[in-house]
């Protein structure tokens, strides 16, 4: 048993956390105190660190900035988009791919490869797929006899390829997720639920669905926290800009777009801690719904 | 519940994580060479030209951050080896740092964090932003130096609209070191199979686009193509008209006029009529130029390299000067080198000493045979060097010829700002979902409240 915390205890815990703690407070304290300050910098020296003016202006030009509201809208269409059919998706190949089936091990790898293999790289062949001309995904609606969609460079098409695109890369990760999950769930309980006549069905909803509870509350907090953050894919996809008409603009896009490209350091910040505050919300509501239902 | 807890690591987990996204741009760390480095930089700041030294007391090594890769990187690398071997007592040390976009991220983050390298690759736009920042070192005291420095001929050698572009207030913070032109690349093969004349003025580009827009095979050939930034183009466009674009001096946006209305039209009629098309989503012109799917495109020289291996054992092509409207305009772009404040006077003098071999008849020469672009002085072009080259390169020689009607992008704060804007209204011309009657106005007022806001945040 662990003895009562005392002035010696605490002070070796605290030379045990002081790597980790010198590392985090570096690399990620001190950047989130700073761009927190820096966003309410309206009149300021960046390169020599002189402020001559604080105040809310950075937050309200980004309540009026029209490029902003869309990268909000796009983002919000983004996450709705990729996480519940992505889930799903997962859901549903982490079920066929735990049961034995021939080849099972190259399945579960050929899934798992989009998760280790680099954004930009199978983006290139993604741009192929979506051509207009020349691509896999209009040949094959060409076969169905469906009209070309010019998938990249229409405005209307450009979100929902980058959706596609995303869930098909994270589908991956989430698999490998809810595969541990599954090998978590006892055999008995559907050994039991079998004796008494249930149905793959029932089985699927009476148990296997409630004991996956945590592992795809897990999912689902890690992947919308993850849509809320795309970007790599953005950038890969159209090839360095937010696709036609900025109609693939996401809020980590635009971020980095007032940082980088426009040298609006203040504005950017600000937008961060929009980001932040949005995916804060979302995630304490889930954590709250989540207790809820793990508490039943 | 074990999962709870593990839920609740998760979750704090990942809330860093979102929070160490959000903080990225703050993450390069305080760096201690700043500390080193500062107290030199102050005896710069005195005015005093016969400050600096003349003389290198002992070895010195300098960085210079680029962004050249491949063939580029070799052959700066192979100017700046012929350098140390004349001069034992300099070492460049060159750093590539990948494309333009990072090397543009690296130095605004270098700058913070007081780790700038002695000299970089930059390009006009940024340098304004740097000079009010006082982060680049004034190269005016060294080009005048009657010792160390260039002769009046030596400087008026450099092509003026070079020698323009990296002036401010008739201070040079930059030379200009790699440039390139917008040229009309073509398609030989389908030019004489439809009988089409290489176009001269905005009629005849017309004209020739019409013609050349067919079908063969079942595959369509459309007759002129135009890079996804054509927003960056219209400031030629709306020149060749005969109008003005935006006015360096006062920031004011000029292009919501008759004249530029014309040069909208002009561009959006060839997309009505669909005898004109983007690269979309081939990326760059070249690609689809390549294959022989569009017949005619204007863009930079910079893409010779990338026109002819994209069009090898495809299709047969040459260039021309661009066609002319009202007014013959062709804008000049690309980089140029400059010195950071922060170096020391000794490194700083190793940098104008490379400098000035790196922008020498011989050297400017080699570099635009090498990688082809043009090169930055009236000398050159007569060099033996540049002459045998075009002899077997016509396309690289076309652009020399623009110099006279040559043109930059106003280098004001806020103009990639206003540049996304016009870039986006342009762009919903061209597809079709907005007049150009509504976008115009829409862009320039745009444009303006982004120029205005730049201007209010850069005020020192």
């Amino acid at each position: 048993m662990p003895d009562k915390p005392n002035l010696r205890s605490t002070a070796k815990a605290f030379v045990y956390l002081a790597p980790a703690l010198l590392v985090l407070g570096t690399f990620t304290i001190y950047p989130i105190v700073e761009s927190f300050l820096l966003s309410f910098y309206t009149d300021y020296d960046y390169f020599h660190d002189r402020v001559y003016r604080l105040g809310f202006d950075n937050y309200l030009y980004l309540l009026k900035d029209p490029e902003f509201h869309l990268a909000l809208r796009n983002t919000a269409v983004f996450v709705i988009g990729v996480v519940p059919i992505s889930i799903a998706l997962s859901l549903g190949i982490a079920l066929m791919l735990y049961r034995p089936i021939p080849l099972r091990s190259f399945f579960r790898t050929v899934y798992f490869l989009p998760t280790v293999t680099s954004v930009v790289a199978v983006a290139v062949v993604w741009r192929w797929i979506f051509h207009s001309d020349y691509g896999l995904l209009n040949f094959g609606l060409g076969l169905l006899g469906i009209q070309p969609v010019r998938w990249l460079t229409d405005p209307r098409w450009a979100l929902p390829a980058l959706i596609l695109f995303a869930i098909w890369k994270s589908l991956g990760y989430n698999i490998v997720l809810f595969l541990a999950g599954l090998s978590n769930i006892p055999e008995t309980y559907h050994l039991a639920a079998r004796l008494d006549r249930a149905g793959p069905w029932r089985r699927f909803w009476s148990i296997t669905f409630p004991l996956l509870w945590p592992t795809t509350f897990f999912v689902s907090i890690v992947s919308i926290i993850g849509a809320f953050k795309v970007f790599d894919e953005v950038y890969a996809l159209f090839g360095g800009s937010p696709g036609p008409l900025s109609s693939a603009l996401t809020l980590v896009y635009y971020i980095f777009v007032k940082f980088y490209r426009e040298q609006d350091y203040a504005v950017a910040s600000a937008a961060a801690y929009v980001l932040f505050l949005i995916t804060f919300l979302l995630t304490v509501i889930q954590l709250w719904i989540g207790r809820k239902r793990t508490a039943v | 519940m074990i999962m709870i807890r593990r839920i609740r690591f998760v979750l704090a987990l990942g809330l860093i994580l979102v929070a160490a996204a959000c903080g990225k741009p703050e993450t390069t760390p305080p760096a201690p060479a700043g500390s080193d480095k500062s107290a030199p930089s102050s005896a710069a700041d005195e005015t005093d030209d016969a400050a600096f030294p003349t003389r290198l007391r002992g070895p010195v090594e300098i960085t210079f951050w680029h962004a050249m890769t491949g063939h580029h990187e070799e052959a700066l690398k192979a100017i700046a080896d012929r350098f140390m071997a004349e001069h034992p007592d300099i070492r460049i040390k060159l750093v590539g740092q990948g494309n333009y976009g990072d090397l543009q991220e690296k130095l605004t983050a270098a700058a913070k964090s007081k780790t700038l390298p002695v000299m970089a690759q930059v390009i006009e736009t940024w340098v304004t932003d740097y000079q009010q920042n006082g982060l680049v070192q004034d190269l005016t005291p060294y080009i005048e130096h009657p010792e160390i420095g260039w002769t009046k001929e030596e400087l008026e050698d450099i092509i003026p609209v070079f020698r323009e572009a990296n002036r401010w207030d008739g201070r040079f913070f930059s030379l200009p070191f790699s440039k390139s032109t917008q040229i009309l690349y073509y398609n030989t093969d389908l030019f004489q199979e439809r009988g089409v004349e290489v176009p001269k003025t905005w009629d005849e580009l017309r004209q020739a686009a019409e013609k050349l827009t067919f079908e063969r095979n079942g595959k369509k050939v459309i007759g002129i193509g135009f890079e996804n930034s054509v927003g960056w183009q219209f400031h030629m466009w709306v020149r060749q008209a005969g109008g003005r674009y935006i006015d360096e001096a006062t920031g004011t946006v000029l292009f919501d006029s008759p004249e530029g209305r014309q040069a909208l039209d002009f561009i959006a009629g060839l997309f009505k009529d669909k005898i004109a098309r983007l690269a979309g989503e081939d990326q760059y012109m070249s690609n689809p130029f390549g294959r022989g799917d569009v017949a005619m495109y204007i863009g930079s020289s910079a893409g010779i390299p990338f026109v002819a291996k994209a069009a090898e054992g495809n299709i047969h092509w040459a260039a021309a000067a661009v066609p002319a409207g009202a007014k013959r305009a062709v804008p000049f772009a690309g980089n140029a080198v400059a010195v950071f404040d922060s170096a020391t006077p000794e490194e700083k003098l190793a940098a104008w000493l490379f400098i000035k071999t790196l922008l020498n008849t011989d050297n400017t020469a080699y570099w635009a045979r090498e990688t082809g672009y043009l090169p930055i002085r009236r000398s050159a072009l007569e060099s033996p060097i540049w002459k045998d080259f075009v002899k077997d390169h016509p396309a690289n020689g076309v652009g020399t010829e623009q110099f006279d009607a040559g043109f930059f992008d106003p280098r004001i704060p806020g103009f990639d700002a206003a540049m996304k804007i016009v870039q986006k209204e342009i762009e919903a011309v061209l597809l079709g979902e907005k007049a150009p009657g509504a976008a115009l106005p829409d862009a320039a007022a745009k444009a303006q409240a982004e120029i205005d806001r730049a201007k209010a945040r850069s005020r020192e």
